[in-house]
């Protein structure tokens, strides 16, 4: 397991009671979650367990339906300045989402130039930085449909990093890999992770969680069910609801 | 039926037929330009959160679609203070075009995939900046041939206006038509002369719509 390089013990994001509907559907309940700075925590669950929609409700691309998020200790709504938490929470898209009009290069310098109002020489300067990191410094003139799926991911992390934020959110960031593709992704967020990067995961990758996360999540039934480190959810989990999932998934 | 003997007269009309062409020109130049920009504000209206703009929006787009452009003319020129034909034609024809342009735009812009949107305010962008540099720029490659048979259908369109007694192609074919007792020739005239544009406009919506559609 990696150490936590930055040891303090700052709250950057706490959840209280968040519960999300749609219409009658309930997506997840009562959840009360914490995040402190340097932990990277994994959220593991079958899908339908409401992993997905509650990451996106951190920053707001989904509505809560009631229950608090603070982050660094404010309380966020709806009538908070979102566009501004937004810069400091980045986020990757199992879909990627990269803007298909735009290079490589300009998918990560946009924002840095049209939201932080920084010259286009600074944002250069960034996105290079951060394309270099994930690999991709040769391909940044490149649109996005000229790149491969692995490839796409890499530079949507460097899109997410070029905003500097101090959280990030990856939302299944290998679910819609081919899988020859998967690791040069994984391998990436490991290489962010081992920064000291804040980080939630949601993911599937079991061997992910066990190299990377510090602490593990299982969603199952639309809530927590279970919280501990990922070694001891793997070799001992806890609950029934638990050992029933890994006893799905393990075995491949 | 009267079919045209007297060539000389006919050939010798066409410059007075030709006089038309400027007014045929203008009309759908500067109506087909503001329609597109009234346009896309009523489809930014017409997806927008608030209800009043969205109501506004709903409403124009039906009212205009679902009445005759004759009458919709006829109202801005007989019925309302603006005297003039050529601004009256103006008016009600950027109108008419609009509602049909907002309804392309709106389209366009929902066509986008909702993760564009989500990705733009993910990284701190405010609504209109994910608007201005992430969904309109994608809409507007996938609007253009739309658009395009839009303005085929505004040219065309701008004959209708000859009964506020502009002297556009048709009204001057008429015209001739009227003096020389032979009204077949000069309206074929200003036929062929509608189609050398509308031709080559559709042609061109239908290349560029088979190159987007190949997944450009």
């Amino acid at each position: 397991m990696l150490k936590n390089s930055k040891g303090g013990l700052a709250k950057v994001l706490k959840t209280v009671n968040l519960t999300k509907k749609f219409g009658n559907l309930l997506v997840f309940e009562n959840v009360n979650f914490h995040i402190e700075k340097g932990e990277r925590v994994v959220i593991i669950g079958p899908s339908g367990a409401g992993k997905s929609t509650f990451i996106r409700c951190l920053n707001f691309i989904e509505f809560p339906t009631s229950g608090e998020v603070y982050i660094e200790g404010q309380k966020v709504d709806k009538n908070s300045d979102l566009p501004k938490i937004r810069q400091r929470i980045g986020m990757v898209f199992q879909h990627f989402n990269l803007f298909p009009h735009l290079t490589a290069l300009q998918n990560v310098t946009i924002a840095p130039i049209k939201v932080k109002g920084l010259s286009e020489k600074e944002a250069n300067e960034i996105a290079m930085h951060y394309l270099s990191k994930v690999g991709l410094a040769e391909r940044v003139d490149h649109y996005p449909n000229q790149l491969s799926g692995g490839e796409k991911q890499r530079v949507a992390i460097a899109r997410a990093l070029a905003m500097q934020p101090d959280l990030m959110l990856f939302d299944e960031p290998t679910s819609a890999l081919d899988v020859e593709m998967i690791k040069e992704v994984l391998d990436t967020i490991e290489k962010v992770a081992l920064e000291g990067m804040t980080m939630i995961v949601v993911t599937h990758e079991i061997s992910f969680a066990k190299e990377v996360a510090n602490r593990l999540i299982f969603m199952a039934d639309k809530r927590i069910v279970e919280e501990s480190t990922p070694a001891e959810f793997f070799e001992n989990p806890k609950t029934d609801r638990a050992k029933r999932f890994l006893n799905k998934i393990v075995n491949i | 039926m009267h079919i045209g003997y007297n060539l000389s007269a006919i050939f010798g009309s066409i410059p007075f037929l030709l006089e038309g062409l400027p007014l045929t020109l203008s009309l759908t130049g500067i109506a087909s330009l503001l329609g597109i920009i009234f346009g896309l504000f009523l489809a930014l209206m017409k997806i927008s959160q608030n209800k009043i703009l969205r109501g506004f929006a709903a409403v124009y787009i039906d009212a205009v679609r679902g009445t005759p452009l004759l009458l919709q003319i006829m109202i801005i020129y007989y019925g309302t203070p603006i005297g003039a034909a050529f601004p009256a034609a103006i008016i009600a024809l950027s109108i008419n075009s609009a509602a049909y342009v907002a309804e392309i735009f709106r389209a366009g812009i929902q066509s986008i995939s909702k993760g564009q949107m989500e990705a733009a305010l993910s990284v701190g962008m405010n609504y209109s900046q994910a608007m201005r540099y992430i969904i309109l720029p994608q809409t507007i490659r996938r609007v253009i041939p739309p658009t395009t048979n839009e303005i085929v259908a505004l040219m065309k369109d701008t004959s209708l206006v000859m009964v506020i007694g502009l002297s556009e192609l048709v009204y001057k074919a008429k015209q001739i038509g009227s003096a020389t007792a032979n009204f077949f020739t000069p309206l074929l005239i200003a036929g062929v002369l509608y189609l050398i544009f509308t031709i080559p406009l559709t042609r061109y919506a239908e290349k560029l719509e088979g190159r987007f559609s190949k997944g450009a």
